[in-house]
């Protein structure tokens, strides 16, 4: 019987549960991701996760890929922090030199962007040079005054960052916990027998029930 | 000054006369708007499919049926929170670029031209650009979009505390 559980991936409820780890695989860890991003890399991302653990339950994987997705957004907020900087440059450079209402904004970052890139190109790249040579700034004292414009949304983005690595460790917590328990019942059934192995024939007495 | 800019202008006088919905309809829906990620109503997970079939595998795993119910709570909440997490972060509130680069001082040519019908004083139009200075500023505090956006998740991280603690929790404690 199949499943719809998320993401529209379907889980045949009926199958074993060492192939039921692999079918909710792709359950908890279909991303949602941004146009620009590759879904190969948080695929293998997941797969080098997966493979330090020894035969996950279905429950792990679900674990492992949520954390797979932490470190994603840990990976998307860090981006955000350098962009965050640039629109804070952008705005500083919009509002510099002879800015008047045709001084586009949106022109400015585009341009800023490129030239940060090392992509503009001669026009774009002395018009940025223009600005600022008109604003009396070099590029590194622009970065600094837009960290310092910037700083309520750059530790934003760090209580961001610093969330998610909390949630990992709730999740790895999570799932030592459950590689804890698997390997006790495992631990416990070994026990039990051996113990049965040893056990005498039914109906004969041993020693011990003698004394007794 | 464009004909953009003067009708822009003039839809934004127009809309400060609006006294908002007046339809029983038009107030149901506007009492919707501050609704931005519905993460404070109660889920109703129990009756989904998904539940059922979370509670299916785990059990498989041997937790109990308590545990087991607890556990598929805990993940289809913590998803809940992502997913809310991930469509503010691709959904910020947008840039109003005519509002953020528009220049106040020189528009006051077209505020009195628009409150001439109803005989304008330099005293309103002084107000209608203070107004509007006032708007430009809330709008330009907000900064870009990736400023916005990170103002939005940053709201949404004491769900994600909640959620991650209580799933952490019903998986420790099965």
């Amino acid at each position: 019987m199949l499943y719809n559980v998320h993401f529209g991936i379907y889980v045949d409820v009926a199958m074993p549960v060492e192939d039921k780890s692999k079918s909710l695989l792709p359950f908890l860890s279909s991303p949602k991701l941004l146009p620009d991003e590759s879904e190969a890399e948080f695929q293998s991302g997941l797969q080098s996760l997966l493979s330090e653990l020894d035969n996950p339950s279905p429950l792990a994987v679900a674990l492992v890929s949520q954390l797979n997705e932490c470190l994603w957004w840990i990976k998307r907020h860090t981006v955000d922090k350098e962009l965050l900087l640039h629109e804070a440059m952008a705005r500083l450079l919009s509002k510099a030199g002879s800015y008047s209402e045709t001084y586009d904004n949106r022109k400015v970052s585009e341009a800023l962007e490129r030239y940060l890139d090392g992509s503009a190109d001669q026009d774009e790249a002395v018009w940025i040079e223009d600005i600022l040579a008109k604003s009396k700034l070099t590029l590194s004292d622009l970065r600094v005054r837009a960290f310092k414009d910037a700083a309520k949304y750059i530790k934003m983005v760090d209580d961001l960052i610093h969330r998610q690595h909390q949630t990992m460790r709730h999740l790895q917590r999570s799932i030592d916990s459950i590689d804890y328990k698997s390997r006790l019942i495992k631990r416990m059934d070994l026990e039990l027998e051996a113990l049965e192995s040893r056990q005498p024939v039914k109906g004969v007495l041993s020693l011990d029930d003698e004394s007794s | 000054m464009t004909m953009n800019h003067r009708r822009s202008l003039a839809n934004r006088c127009n809309a400060l006369k609006s006294t908002g919905p007046r339809s029983a309809a038009g107030k149901r829906a506007s009492s919707q708007n501050s609704r931005k990620h519905g993460l404070n109503s109660v889920p109703d997970f129990e009756s989904s499919l998904e539940y059922q079939t979370l509670i299916d595998l785990i059990a498989g795993e041997g937790f109990s049926a308590f545990s087991c119910a607890d556990i598929a709570a805990g993940l289809l909440n913590y998803r809940r929170v992502m997913d809310a997490y991930y469509d503010t972060y691709t959904s910020p509130e947008p840039v109003d670029e005519f509002l953020r680069d528009m220049n106040v001082k020189a528009s006051n040519p077209i505020f009195s031209e628009l409150l001439s019908p109803s005989g304008s004083e330099p005293q309103d139009v002084r107000e209608m650009a203070a107004f509007f200075a006032s708007i430009q500023r809330q709008e330009r505090r907000k900064g870009g979009p990736v400023s916005r956006r990170s103002a939005d998740t940053h709201k949404l991280i004491r769900y994600q505390r909640n959620g991650i603690a209580r799933l952490s929790r019903a998986v420790r404690q099965a």
